[in-house]
């Protein structure tokens, strides 16, 4: 098994809008995927990221806040699990429910790891 | 692994967020004055858009409820802080911050809210459209566009109706320790709420849950003025609630697999929710010892004999005709009228109802009304008088408007055209 880090992306908040039945149902559906990770042990973490932060860059010999991302792109959560490869961790990306209300991107990536040094 | 929300399972009840909804923008609407509605509105946005981020990920925590109370409460008490409220409302916001989220949605203010809410979008000052569509965006937690969907109608014109609501809102001051107040006013909010489920009760082919929703709504906020304090006389309450409780048992019944409308007499009667008909049956025999007879108490009761008919021969007709002849006496409307007529031609024949509908259109504007025509057409048939009867499903179709009507209409005419041939060899 290999670990990989699923970031979740999206322009500003694709939730905001969603009605409270539909909210219950967003819950509802993402916690029953995560359930079933989490039962298969295949979810090591998923976290939600707070849409406040900030980014840090060394500019001139210091450190500076931003520049921020020029695109209103944010990471709004990442999953942290585990697969045989990157073809299944990207199948299991797939079936996030989040997807079905569109507006979603996430970036698969697997967790580098080198053989004897880690 | 610091997922341990997902190794127990929490689960929220059924139209929990929706209902949260209602109570949360009552009380904070209750805190921030009526002219802030909307930001009451968007706070308790704001808390379950909140609850969703941490929960779609972490799992539903033990108390969901006390979460979204705290966030609420918190949001509330910033929106407070700020300028433009702190002149009406810096005594408000000094004192709450001790209080605790319990004491700050306590169920009595809860309660009390709601109601509140209810009696204010239910005023005369504000028009029926309005009313529905305030009630549904505030106190049942429904969006514009699900609004919008339920009336076959726009975002656009939902909107405009909700900002005018919420206009008229701002004049308005309820007080629900008038007791003399609340019963004059209840009958507003009842007609309100029959409106809702009518609303609701109309099968259509592709939003059939969130049309049931409404009428579970109507349930729901009528059963919020019957177990109240504040309302003085509850029988209408109980003769509504029974009647919503007995049209909605029949409510899977209503529609085809391919969502076609079916007639009651067409109607398989084993569908008919018996848990629900006797939730129904309870609330009536409530109020079988008031002595005033209202209009609800009559419909709730014309509506018991549908459900405990064991087949459409079977119902106890004559009773119904009693029951309606008592009802045109309180509100003689052709709607009634027309309503009886089934009844009549069950009790006294087709001839005498058809007779008594002809007479009917012309007195009244009653032919303007598609289900008039269709009435008729269904009479003339049974009395084999085919040619009017196309004549009438004609003039049903020519009027019907919903697509859905005319469909039913064009299979009537089909089948008519089926029949009568033979009636001719």
């Amino acid at each position: 098994m290999r670990e990989f880090l699923l970031l979740i992306r999206s322009e500003e908040e694709p939730k905001a809008n969603l009605s409270p039945e539909q909210m219950q149902q967003h819950i509802e559906k993402i916690g029953g995927y995560l359930k079933k990770l989490t039962e298969e042990g295949r979810m090591k973490s998923a976290q939600p990221l707070e849409m406040k932060g900030t980014m840090l860059s060394y500019k001139n010999g210091q450190i500076v806040d931003g520049p921020y991302n020029e695109t209103k792109e944010i990471i709004s959560g990442y999953y942290h699990l585990l697969a045989k490869d990157l073809d299944e961790a990207i199948a299991i990306a797939k079936q996030d429910p989040r997807f079905d209300e569109g507006i979603w991107r996430m970036e698969v990536r697997p967790i580098k790891h080198v053989e004897g040094i880690n | 692994m610091n997922n341990p929300n997902f190794t127990t399972s929490n689960e929220l009840t059924s139209h929990f967020f929706r209902n949260e909804y209602g109570k949360l923008v009552s009380v904070i609407t209750g805190y921030l004055g009526n002219a802030y509605v909307e930001t009451a509105e968007d706070i308790v946005q704001e808390t379950l858009l909140k609850a969703t981020e941490h929960w779609e990920m972490k799992g539903i925590p033990e108390n969901p409820k006390a979460w979204l109370y705290t966030t609420a409460k918190n949001l509330t008490l910033n929106v407070l802080k700020r300028k433009k409220y702190q002149r009406d409302y810096e005594s408000l916001a000094n004192q709450k911050p001790e209080m605790d989220e319990t004491g700050f949605f306590s169920d009595e203010l809860i309660e009390d809210s709601q109601l509140k809410m209810m009696f204010s979008c239910c005023h005369p000052s504000i028009s029926e459209n309005s009313q529905i569509a305030l009630i549904l965006k505030i106190l049942s937690g429904f969006s514009i566009s699900e609004i919008a969907n339920a009336f076959f109608s726009n975002e656009e014109t939902i909107n405009k109706r909700l900002v005018r609501g919420r206009l008229q809102l701002r004049k308005i001051k309820i007080d629900l320790s008038q007791k003399f107040d609340v019963d004059k006013r209840l009958e507003a909010v009842l007609k309100t709420i029959y409106l809702l489920f009518n609303e609701g009760y109309f099968p259509a082919n592709k939003n059939q849950v969130i049309r049931f929703d409404l009428c579970l709504e109507a349930i729901r906020l009528a059963r919020l003025l019957e177990e109240s304090t504040v309302v003085g006389n509850k029988t209408d309450c109980s003769a509504l609630l029974a009647l919503m409780y007995f049209n909605a048992s029949r409510f899977a019944s209503r529609v085809s697999d391919v969502g076609e409308i079916i007639d009651l007499k067409e109607q398989n009667r084993s569908k008919w929710d018996s848990k629900l008909i006797q939730t129904g049956m309870w609330y009536l025999d409530k109020i079988t010892l008031t002595k005033t007879i209202t209009k609800y108490n009559i419909l709730a009761t014309i509506s018991a004999n549908h459900c405990i008919a064991e087949t459409y021969k079977k119902t106890n007709w004559a009773q119904i005709l009693s029951l309606y002849d008592q009802l045109i006496i309180l509100e003689d409307s052709p709607i009634t009228q027309l309503n009886r007529s089934v009844a009549l031609a069950e009790v006294k024949g087709t001839q005498v109802a058809i007779s008594t509908l002809e007479t009917l259109g012309e007195e009244s504007d009653i032919d303007n009304y598609f289900l008039y025509h269709f009435t008729l057409a269904e009479l003339y048939k049974a009395n084999k008088a085919f040619a009017k009867a196309r004549f009438a499903y004609n003039q049903a179709l020519h009027l019907a408007k919903n697509p859905r009507d005319k469909e039913l209409l064009k299979k009537k005419l089909d089948e008519l055209v089926l029949i009568s041939p033979s009636q001719l060899s």
